[in-house]
């Protein structure tokens, strides 16, 4: 079928390409702007310890180190283990401390507790507290993430 | 010629010239013949003025903090430890900021609340509400990121947990988050981006809403009240200039004196330097305008179903507020019908925070 007029006009054919030049523009100079207002990830794969400073803190205690812009908790087991944790809350991400004598975590913001492993139990905590992974090697403690989670 | 009709014709002259160039006769015009109504409501219209008052107070006591203030990890609560001790009269200007953040903020929620109640956000005024909303949200936002700025144990705990708090909102929830602190944690970029928003982005986008808020308002005029009838009302209207801005005026030097009075008896404290890797201090609160907000926060359960508390209670809050944004099109009935349901429920609302305020302060 012919039609006597067309349907797609010079004018809308060249809005749509000025339309669509002008907004592939805007993406252009908008990409660089959020890529600055965001930063990467700035959580370390591995924090080296010495284990002069931490390698024979005593049982029951936790020592802080820094992990990233975090604290992170390193604590001695009963057992002789050595266990690390991030040291924040997982309900809205205040600094936890531990309390020896009654073997718990406590977060002061909103009152949330752990246990010595780390397990909610009690307050608004919604999960546990994040485990890291402690190896000795040779003279120094190598923290990494855990690998699941 | 002596030297006084000289200069009556000489000011006359560079009237004329400004006013060919310019033209502000209009504006001039407009501002002696606007009048303002006199009824049992018109209290409130005192409250318009009184946020602007404190928000100029703000301005300029802001500025001179900031001639001195300074946004890094090592310096941020020594310099506000000199404005306090060294910088002459520094702890009275930083003291009527912080008192008049908290007057500011109490007289916005004063007006919306009046304005809730009396209904005056009706048809036309829908957009001046929705306006009014988005100020009372930056005003809002002027004190959560104010409180930041003096870098002490209390300020970093409530700033931690007040940017953690949108990571619950579905989808841009964690973005929300990475924005407001420049990364995945608090860090010296937040602290950086916060006085950024503070003195920067807050005050343009609040000139900016100002400007439209302020425009509206002239151009509808004021609200009468339910069922007034509109004669009685003219022949009682009384000049805006000098009548109501006189007696505005009697109104700002009260507030002003007490807020002097208040910054000079009690002025803000200044605790240690925040520590990044500190466990977080006991007791910690937000500021008061936040306490019923923080309060409901804590009374959820840890988990509601197949999701956390907070998410519940954080969702719960925005669909609150989307809710009060939206009002004047969720009860869009013609201005003279009357509302109970609206009027009660906000008296509902204020009674909840008072009472999660006072809970929150004794718990």
């Amino acid at each position: 079928m012919k039609v006597r007029e067309s349907i797609f006009t010079r004018r809308r054919f060249l809005n749509g390409l000025l339309g669509g030049w002008l907004g592939a523009l805007l993406a252009s100079l908008l990409y660089p702007v959020m890529r600055a207002i965001f930063p990467p990830e700035r959580e370390p794969d591995q924090v080296l310890l010495s284990g002069e400073d931490y390698g024979d803190i005593p049982p029951n205690t936790v020592k802080p180190f820094a992990w990233g812009n975090k604290p992170g908790l390193l604590k001695k087991a009963e057992t002789g283990d050595l266990i690390a944790f991030v040291g924040v809350c997982t309900h809205l991400d205040c600094n936890v401390t531990y309390l020896p004598e009654q073997r718990k975590f406590f977060c002061a913001c909103h009152e949330g507790w752990y246990d010595e492993n780390g397990t909610n139990i009690g307050g608004p905590p919604p999960r546990p507290l994040r485990r890291l992974r402690v190896t000795i090697e040779g003279e120094n403690l190598v923290i990494r993430k855990e690998e699941t989670a | 010629m002596n030297f006084r009709v000289c200069v009556k014709r000489m000011s006359e002259r560079f009237a004329t010239w400004l006013e060919e160039r310019v033209g502000l006769r209009a504006v001039a015009d407009f501002l002696k013949n606007k009048k303002v109504p006199q009824n049992k409501h018109t209290i409130w219209s005192y409250t318009g003025s009184i946020i602007l008052l404190f928000f100029l107070i703000q301005v300029a006591t802001g500025i001179i903090l900031a001639f001195y203030y300074r946004p890094t990890l090592e310096e941020a609560n020594k310099s506000v430890a000199r404005i306090m001790t060294e910088v002459p009269l520094g702890w009275v200007i930083r003291s009527i900021h912080s008192w008049s953040a908290t007057f500011m903020i109490a007289a916005v929620f004063v007006h919306l609340l009046s304005i809730w109640v009396i209904k005056s956000y009706r048809k036309p005024r829908e957009l001046t509400w929705m306006s009014g909303v988005l100020l009372l949200l930056f005003t809002l936002a002027f004190g959560f990121t104010g409180y930041l700025l003096p870098w002490d144990e209390l300020s970093l705990a409530a700033t931690k947990v007040g940017t953690d708090i949108p990571r619950s909102i579905p989808v841009v929830g964690v973005w929300v988050t990475k924005f407001l602190r420049g990364g995945e944690d608090i860090s010296g970029d937040t602290l950086s981006r916060f006085f950024s928003f503070h003195v920067t982005i807050l005050p343009l986008l609040l000139l900016a809403l100002v400007g439209v808020h302020v425009y509206l308002i002239q151009k509808l005029g004021m609200s009468l009240p339910v069922g007034a009838d509109e004669k009685e009302e003219m022949r009682r209207a009384i000049p805006f200039w000098p009548n109501f801005v006189y007696r505005e005026m009697v109104v700002w030097l009260i507030l002003f004196g007490a807020l002097v009075t208040l910054a000079v008896f009690l002025p803000p404290s200044l605790g240690k330097s925040a520590d990044l890797m500190a466990p977080a201090p006991e007791g910690i609160k937000p500021e008061w305008y936040f306490l019923f907000l923080f309060q409901t926060l804590k009374i959820f359960p840890a988990r509601i179903l197949f999701t956390t508390g907070d998410t519940v209670a954080i969702l719960l809050i925005l669909v609150g507020g989307i809710l009060f944004f939206f009002l004047p099109l969720i009860d869009n009935r013609p201005a003279e019908r009357k509302g109970k349901v609206i009027t009660w429920i906000a008296f509902a609302f204020i009674l909840y925070a008072v009472a999660m305020s006072i809970w929150s302060l004794l718990g």
